[in-house]
């Protein structure tokens, strides 16, 4: 048993150590430790700025698309909800940086700042719910109808259904589609910078820039490593929020 | 023992599709304890009239009387938890425990911790299951058959009166659906539910029924014990349905123990022979049954086979399996006695204790009434 636990976290663990040690060669080797050091006062605030941007967008995302997608699943939403997942589906198709693009463009025209962290944020938001919305639904749709009749012929409420039954069941769909907006959040937020939102993609950018690689890295390896702290505590979380009962094996090997 | 459960003249019309009534006029009362099979040829509206019960289908017209109480002035879900309900797929919730599963109706009840978890070991203790072993697995670590024993004891969690019960065993292979089928009974011994058991498979409801509904186009068409269906079928749809062998059907409704007559010729294993020769003279029979001094069964002796030796039964007794419990069906017991040349079967209790003989004659004369 212990040496098949050992087996399971070797396998585990060695691709990512390796990752992480190709990084911070590339890191040290273009010098990016040594203008990090140099400028140490904005790499926390460009980090503290990356974090709000995937952290609150993210957080958004998850409370509206979840909430969004169930409401979508009730009866008295039936002929509604094809709609909506036609927009949302056409939504999600738009590249990550026409939706920057978009926001920067659009925001203007019913008075908001088209540049900053809240648009960024706003076109963040608005790229990354729409797995969520649908994955909830699809999610919540999948639940087998018998398990549903039960739960009403015993007399359970619409509400304890919801809360007790539908979601619970949907929660391995559901974080299936957290991680993809994950995924798109992380990978769009760098762009953040091109519409003044701020972030590491500042770093990234202005290396690219002025072809120095030790800036560019600065900026990049960071944002690597927080895009695998993601998934990482996103792993963790699934284990917690999805029973055993429902896992599939993709979660348990995660 | 009352009427626990009374339908009146209840209706139920489908909006548009013609207004054909799927449930027309149907009327009976239950006594408490009794099961009713509801059966039909699909489309008779068997489980339109069993979801009205428990209001999953609303009432077009007419009343149904729980325990006194008129269910349409009753609150739907505290009606709903106070009835047992099972479906024929089950229906577990995925994301539960068994334990869980079995604890959903004691929790939305209220009752305490305590009480809950008693009555969680109890009821897997009923059905069969090892709670240490189950307890805390997933429905989808369970068989079929494992999963609607479970579906069956969160039924009968909140100590409903009644059970409402949708074709329970009809997904479930037939030697498992036998098995489960006497499991049932069993329990239903001791829990003396109410229980409305829908199927569509005439000999399950002979077997589970005290009463059969049988339904045809919405209507009833007999309403009566098995007993009375097969020896009295009401016109010629209902023996139709129950089908040519009513007669052999009738032998699942019967025990051995019913038919059997006592005292058969018997023998200490530890007499002499010659004691035995003379029993078999009294007795003028071919075999004797030989038993131990707790009366247990240990085999058979042919008279053909004795000779003159002196010597013990014991030493001449062969070991017999024709021998059936106490409790099994008239059926199997006819089957048993052609598939032996005895001519006659041995009908013993749970501990093998020889409790009488079985004769295709004492069968006939059963069968007659």
């Amino acid at each position: 048993m212990t040496t098949r636990i050992l087996f399971h976290l070797i396998k585990r663990l060695v691709p990512v150590l390796l990752t992480i040690c190709f990084i911070v060669w590339l890191y040290t080797f273009y010098g990016a430790w040594d203008y990090t050091i140099k400028n140490i006062a904005e790499f926390f605030k460009l980090i503290i700025e990356h974090f709000i941007l995937v952290i609150i967008s993210m957080f958004c995302a998850v409370i509206v698309g979840v909430t969004l997608g169930t409401i979508m699943t009730r009866k008295s939403m039936e002929k509604m909800s094809p709609v909506i997942m036609a927009v949302v589906n056409v939504w999600q198709s738009v590249p990550s940086l026409g939706v920057l693009a978009l926001a920067y463009g659009f925001l203007p025209l019913i008075g908001l700042s088209g540049i900053g962290m809240v648009p960024a944020l706003i076109a963040l938001f608005f790229h990354a719910v729409a797995p969520i919305v649908r994955n909830t639904y699809a999610g919540i749709k999948s639940v087998s109808k018998d398990v549903i009749e039960a739960a009403t012929g015993m007399g359970m409420t619409k509400k304890q259904i919801l809360f007790q039954i539908e979601l619970p069941n949907a929660m391995p769909v559901i974080a299936g589609g957290v991680r993809t907006s994950t995924a798109i959040i992380v990978g769009t937020a760098p762009l953040a910078f091109l519409i003044g939102g701020g972030g590491l993609g500042f770093w990234i950018f202005t290396g690219i820039a002025l072809v120095d690689m030790g800036i560019m890295m600065a900026g990049a390896v960071p944002v690597a490593l927080i895009a695998m702290l993601f998934d990482y505590c996103l792993g963790v979380s699934e284990k917690f929020l999805v029973s055993r009962g429902v896992r599939t094996d993709e979660i348990e090997l995660a | 023992m009352g009427t626990m459960l009374s339908l009146q003249k209840v209706t139920k019309i489908y909006p548009g599709a013609g207004h054909i009534k799927a449930v027309d006029e149907l009327s009976f009362d239950l006594e408490e304890g009794e099961i009713c099979t509801v059966v039909g040829p699909s489309g008779c509206g068997k489980t339109t009239a069993m979801k009205m019960i428990n209001r999953l289908i609303s009432i077009t017209s007419g009343k149904i009387i729980i325990d006194g109480k008129d269910i349409a002035r009753l609150n739907t879900i505290e009606l709903r938890r106070s009835i047992g309900y099972v479906i024929q797929n089950i229906g577990l919730f995925p994301n539960m425990t068994i334990g869980e599963n079995i604890a959903i109706i004691p929790k939305l009840l209220k009752w305490d911790k305590a009480k809950t978890d008693e009555k969680v070991l109890r009821l897997l203790e009923i059905v069969n299951l090892d709670p240490d072993e189950f307890r805390d697995r997933y429905p989808k670590e369970l068989s079929g058959g494992q999963q609607q024993r479970i579906g069956v004891a969160r039924a009968m969690a909140g100590d409903p009166p009644i059970m409402l019960m949708d074709e329970p065993f009809g997904a479930i292979d037939p030697i498992n659906r036998a098995h489960l089928q006497n499991e049932f009974l069993k329990v239903q011994e001791k829990v003396k539910k109410t229980v409305i058991f829908v199927t569509h498979d005439i000999d399950e409801a002979i077997k589970m029924g005290d009463k059969i509904c049988l339904l045809k186009d919405g209507h009833l068409v007999q309403f009566a014990s098995p007993e009375q269906m097969l020896t009295h079928p009401k016109n010629d749809f209902v023996a139709d349905f129950v089908g040519g062998d009513r007669t052999l059907k009738r032998l699942n409704l019967f025990t051995v123990k019913r038919a059997m007559k006592d005292n058969p010729p018997t023998i200490h294993q530890d007499e002499t022979i010659e004691t035995a020769q003379n029993v078999f003279m009294k007795t003028n029979t071919r075999y004797l049954i030989a038993v131990d001094s707790d009366g247990k069964l240990t085999g058979m002796i042919d008279k053909e086979k004795l000779n003159d030796e002196t010597g013990k039964v014991k030493d001449l007794v062969s070991p017999t399996n024709a021998w059936l419990m106490a409790h099994a069906s008239l059926k199997d017991g006819l089957s048993e006695i052609f598939s032996h040349e005895y001519g006659f079967l041995i009908v013993v209790d749970d501990n093998k204790k020889v409790l009488g003989w079985l004769h295709t004659q004492d069968i006939k004369e059963t069968l007659k009434g």
